[in-house]
């Protein structure tokens, strides 16, 4: 199995970093320009930026909102690694967002709702009330693995409360967590016959993988690359979105406000720029989120080293990839043709009637999620002091994201829950030490 | 001063670049806010917020924070405007502010409950003797140390200011730019009230001519002591490198013989209408659990209750102890008035000249190392336009409303008077340097 031997390759080329790096997800990779240094710390100030309601004698970072979720990039994205859904049920969204849309034809953009659009952004300016806010009752579930060990799974169920802008009726809902940012400049420059090509690479165990074909409105169709469906083409637009959808920013590739016809406060606040978010902002931030290194594992030990065979023999790695080439067209020369470990195809994947969120997005359906990078999940623990994972955070630990997988992981969850407690823990131990 | 905060220094260099604005009121803020809503001006980072706001909300479930942020230059307009914007409560780092909100009368005095914990802290004023702002945390001023550095190079760690002068920590320093940095108006302040106007700026012209000046381009004295850069001792605020310390960082920190606190402090408008969550709000933020937050490895600030550094990790700065031992005699409200006056004089004398100054004292260095006499061109350099009873004339009149940091969009007639003599004083020194030999 030449992916296996690669895998370990991998494995014995990583350099041990101090344990308590919290800064991991930080650092710049070692060799920037003195051009890409300036670019760099200027994202990094945009990432950490709180916007400012306009007007502002700092025009350069006016224009929150006139609806958004939060301040700032970094509010979801926290040290550049995950953020968390809310455990207790009284406790607000604070780094997770609900996406919104009304069924459409299928292959197509979510349709927005008509009164909230694609997401619900739960603040409003000063005037401007906020659409409304999510709460979340966890639904307690068991199940057993097979050597008998009993645990409890929970699930979200929402609480959509002080809706401001009338019923949300028949729309569909997806809660989702920001996840990690690391290698984004990597996944940018994967290219489309790469994801093309591991599509069409026949797999076992019933499972496939799909590229979602984005149809823009100029009838071009682009490959998704971000975002938990694979919804946006590259970390541009991907950047823009967000700047749109979760702060309320508009730039070049979303010049409009994020206001509904019928939201009409939200219509008549003032602007700060059209649009708010000048190109070299967008750039410096681009630029940033490409040029971040990514930690490398922690070195091996014999049970990581067990993990890692356990990984490649229950079918993990044919979604979770060890390896990938990114292509010749890159952000940054350093980006370019280079062997990388993000442990995804990137690629959509029916993951099962448990993990659905039925809501479609362009062509990846309601039982589709693109493949969790799982690069730095090691360290999730130390730098954002939680453990959860999954779209929505459900799970508690990795464990317990191993557990709901379904659909095409169907095959790879019941061969886990068919481990040995020993096999288990070393499986578990070789994702922590990525 | 302005909110010492690592991600504002982009922002300061474009603050004021056109008239300014008028606080616009939006329309009718207060009557669309839900009643359970408390809306919170702050100029904190993000890294700050969302923990206390994330903590706020476990501990009082029934409020719900809407935090507003806006650079500490911009509090004053916007809570002078009609009701105030909306807004209940002011919570920053930037103690001139409080003062001149408190003058414009646009706080609410605060119960005898919230006003227990120690007002002053060495020469420090931390709360307002009439109950009108209360402080959160504090942060001192210090020396970041790159230990491998200074032993490649085998320099002892400095343990005050004019040890910095040697020229051999030419090159070595990291500086925030005065004119552009909000924190750094008080850590010059901190030196001129220990050694005297005169000596105070000659020790800072000469630490400048050794130290690379950061504060474009949105990178942090942390930076160039750290990994990425070439310092081996960095002039801070203390929280930007206890924090990264605490995460990781291959740094050390040390408080000079002379160093102060800058507090940061919360009120509550005169015109809210949500006074019960308002208190709620600055009673958390006074309590043990708002005040532990405090020390999280994250943001390091230095809690105001006594109590809390019984859970601060092991080796901690307390600077209550430090105070006690005369460490931190700095008087912030003494010289407060003029803090914008020294980043505005800084600009033409040290900032915009930095390169050449440079030049000059290595020549100067270079010099005195070959046994020349230089004392006449010393003398020279370390001149300031202006003299500290000046200073204090000044200050009020053209420099009440401008922060630190705080760049306007044209020089005023004095400043380009301090532009013209810092460079003639240049011209002078090289003259003599060039008659000495140098
Ligand atoms: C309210 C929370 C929130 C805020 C604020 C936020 N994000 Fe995100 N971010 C998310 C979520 C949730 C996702 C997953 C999105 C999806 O599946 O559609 C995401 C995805 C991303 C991704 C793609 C990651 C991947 O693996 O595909 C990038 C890049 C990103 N965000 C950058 C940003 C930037 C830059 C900002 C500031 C402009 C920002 N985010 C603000 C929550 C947030
Ligand atoms: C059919 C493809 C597929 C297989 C096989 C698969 N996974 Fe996944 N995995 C995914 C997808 C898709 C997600 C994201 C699901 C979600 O967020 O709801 C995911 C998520 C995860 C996560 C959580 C990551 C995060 O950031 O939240 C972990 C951990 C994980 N997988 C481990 C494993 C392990 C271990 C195996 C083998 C036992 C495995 N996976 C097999 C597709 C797969």
């Amino acid at each position: 199995m030449p992916r296996f031997c690669l895998l370990l390759l991998l494995l014995c080329a990583q350099r041990v970093l101090a344990a308590e790096d919290r800064e991991a997800f930080n650092h710049p990779l070692p060799d920037l320009s003195a051009g890409q240094q300036v670019q760099f710390f200027e994202g990094r100030t945009l990432m950490h930026q709180s916007w400012i309601v306009a007007p502002s004698q700092d025009t350069q970072h006016d224009g929150l909102g006139p609806l958004y979720n939060q301040l700032a990039c970094s509010s979801c994205h926290p040290k550049n690694g995950r953020g968390r859904t809310p455990d207790r049920r009284d406790e607000r969204l604070q780094s997770a967002l609900l996406r919104l849309s009304l069924p459409g034809p299928a292959g197509a953009a979510p349709r927005p709702h008509p009164a909230y659009g694609e997401q619900l952004n739960e603040q409003g300016i000063p005037g401007v009330p906020g659409e409304g806010s999510v709460f979340i009752d966890w639904q307690m579930q068991s199940l057993s693995l097979d050597d008998g060990q009993r645990l409890t799974l929970r699930r979200p169920r929402l609480r959509i409360v002080a809706l401001a802008y009338g019923p949300l009726q028949g729309a569909l809902t997806s809660l989702r967590v920001g996840p990690t940012l690391i290698g984004m400049g990597l996944l940018d420059a994967v290219s489309d016959e790469t994801l093309h090509a591991m599509a069409a690479e026949p797999k076992p165990d019933g499972v496939r993988g799909r590229v979602n074909q984005l149809r823009g409105e100029d009838g071009q169709l682009r490959l998704g690359r971000f975002g938990l469906k694979a919804n946006a083409p590259n970390l541009r637009q991907q950047i823009a979105n967000a700047m749109l959808g979760d702060l309320g920013i508009s730039s070049s590739l979303h010049p409009q406000q994020n206001c509904r016809p019928a939201q009409r406060a939200c219509r008549a606040a003032p602007t700060g720029g059209e649009p708010e978010l000048s190109e070299a902002q967008l750039d410096a931030l681009t630029r940033y989120l490409a040029l971040l290194q990514v930690p490398p594992a922690r070195a091996a030990t014999p049970a990581t080293r067990h993990g890692a065979q356990l990984f490649m023999r229950l079918g993990c790695a044919l979604c979770h990839r060890p390896q990938l080439r990114s292509g010749a067209q890159a952000l940054a020369p350093q980006l370019a043709g280079q062997d990388f470990a993000p442990y995804s195809d990137l690629l959509l994947h029916d993951m099962g009637e448990s993990l659905a969120d039925h809501r479609p997005d362009y062509e990846a359906g309601g039982r589709d999620w693109r493949t969790a990078p799982l690069w730095g999940i090691g360290r999730i623990k130390a730098i954002n002091e939680h453990s959860q994972f999954l779209h929505d955070g459900r799970a508690r630990d990795l464990q317990e994201a191993i557990l709901w997988h379904g659909g095409e992981a169907q095959t790879a969850q019941r061969r886990y829950r068919a481990l040995s407690a020993q096999d288990r823990e070393a499986l578990l131990d070789f994702l922590r030490s990525l | 001063m302005s909110a010492p905060l690592c991600h504002d220094r982009r922002r300061l260099l474009q603050a004021f670049g056109g008239a300014a604005l008028a606080a616009v009121a939006p329309p009718r803020a207060q009557a669309q806010t839900p009643d359970n809503t408390l809306n919170v001006l702050t100029a904190y980072p993000d890294e700050v917020v969302t923990r206390f706001v994330a903590a706020f909300g476990a501990a009082y479930p029934q409020y719900r924070l809407n935090m507003v942020w806006r650079m500490p230059h911009e509090a004053l307009p916007y809570l002078q405007a009609p009701d105030q914007n909306g807004i209940d409560v002011y919570w920053s780092a930037s103690p001139r502010t409080f003062a001149q909100i408190k003058a414009a009368q646009g706080w609410q005095v605060l119960p005898e409950t919230l006003r227990s914990l120690p007002p002053r802290i060495g020469g420090c004023q931390l709360s307002d003797p009439q109950g009108y702002f209360v402080a959160t945390e504090m942060a001192a001023y210090g020396f970041a140390l790159n230990r491998a550095r200074l032993r490649q190079r085998q320099l002892q760690a400095p343990s005050d200011w004019p040890e910095l002068c040697d020229a051999r920590y030419a090159g070595l320093i990291a500086m925030p730019d005065p004119a552009r940095v909000g924190f750094a108006p008080v850590m010059l302040d901190i030196v001129l009230q220990a050694y005297g106007w005169q000596r105070g700026w000659a020790l800072w012209q000469e630490i400048a001519g050794n130290a690379q000046l950061i504060g474009r381009g949105g990178s942090f004295v942390s930076d160039s002591v750290g990994t990425q850069g070439e310092a081996a001792v960095g002039l801070s605020i203390d929280f930007f490198v206890a924090s990264a310390m605490a995460n990781g960082a291959d740094l050390d920190f040390i408080y000079p013989r002379h160093s102060g606190v800058n507090p940061g402090q919360v009120a509550v408008t005169a015109s809210t209408p949500h006074r019960e969550a308002a208190l709620a709000f600055v009673g958390f933020l006074l309590s043990e659990t708002g005040q532990a937050l405090l020390l999280h490895p994250d943001l390091r600030k230095l809690p105001v209750r006594p109590s809390v550094y019984r859970q601060a990790p092991r080796g901690s700065f307390n600077p209550y102890l430090a105070a006690q031992a005369g460490g931190l005699d700095y008087d912030s409200t003494r010289t407060q008035a003029r803090l914008g006056l020294l980043a505005a004089l800084c600009e033409p004398c040290l900032s915009q000249p930095h390169a050449p100054l440079q030049a000059l004292w290595r020549r100067i260095h270079a010099g005195e190392a070959r046994g020349l006499k230089l004392a006449a061109a010393r003398r020279e350099l370390c001149r300031m336009p202006i003299d500290e009873a000046q200073a204090a004339e000044l200050a009020p009149r053209e420099y009440a409303r401008r922060l630190e940091a705080q760049s306007e969009s044209a020089p005023r007639a004095i400043e380009a008077q301090w532009s013209a003599f810092a460079a003639a004083q240049r011209e002078q020194v090289a003259r003599l340097l060039s008659a000495a030999g140098a």
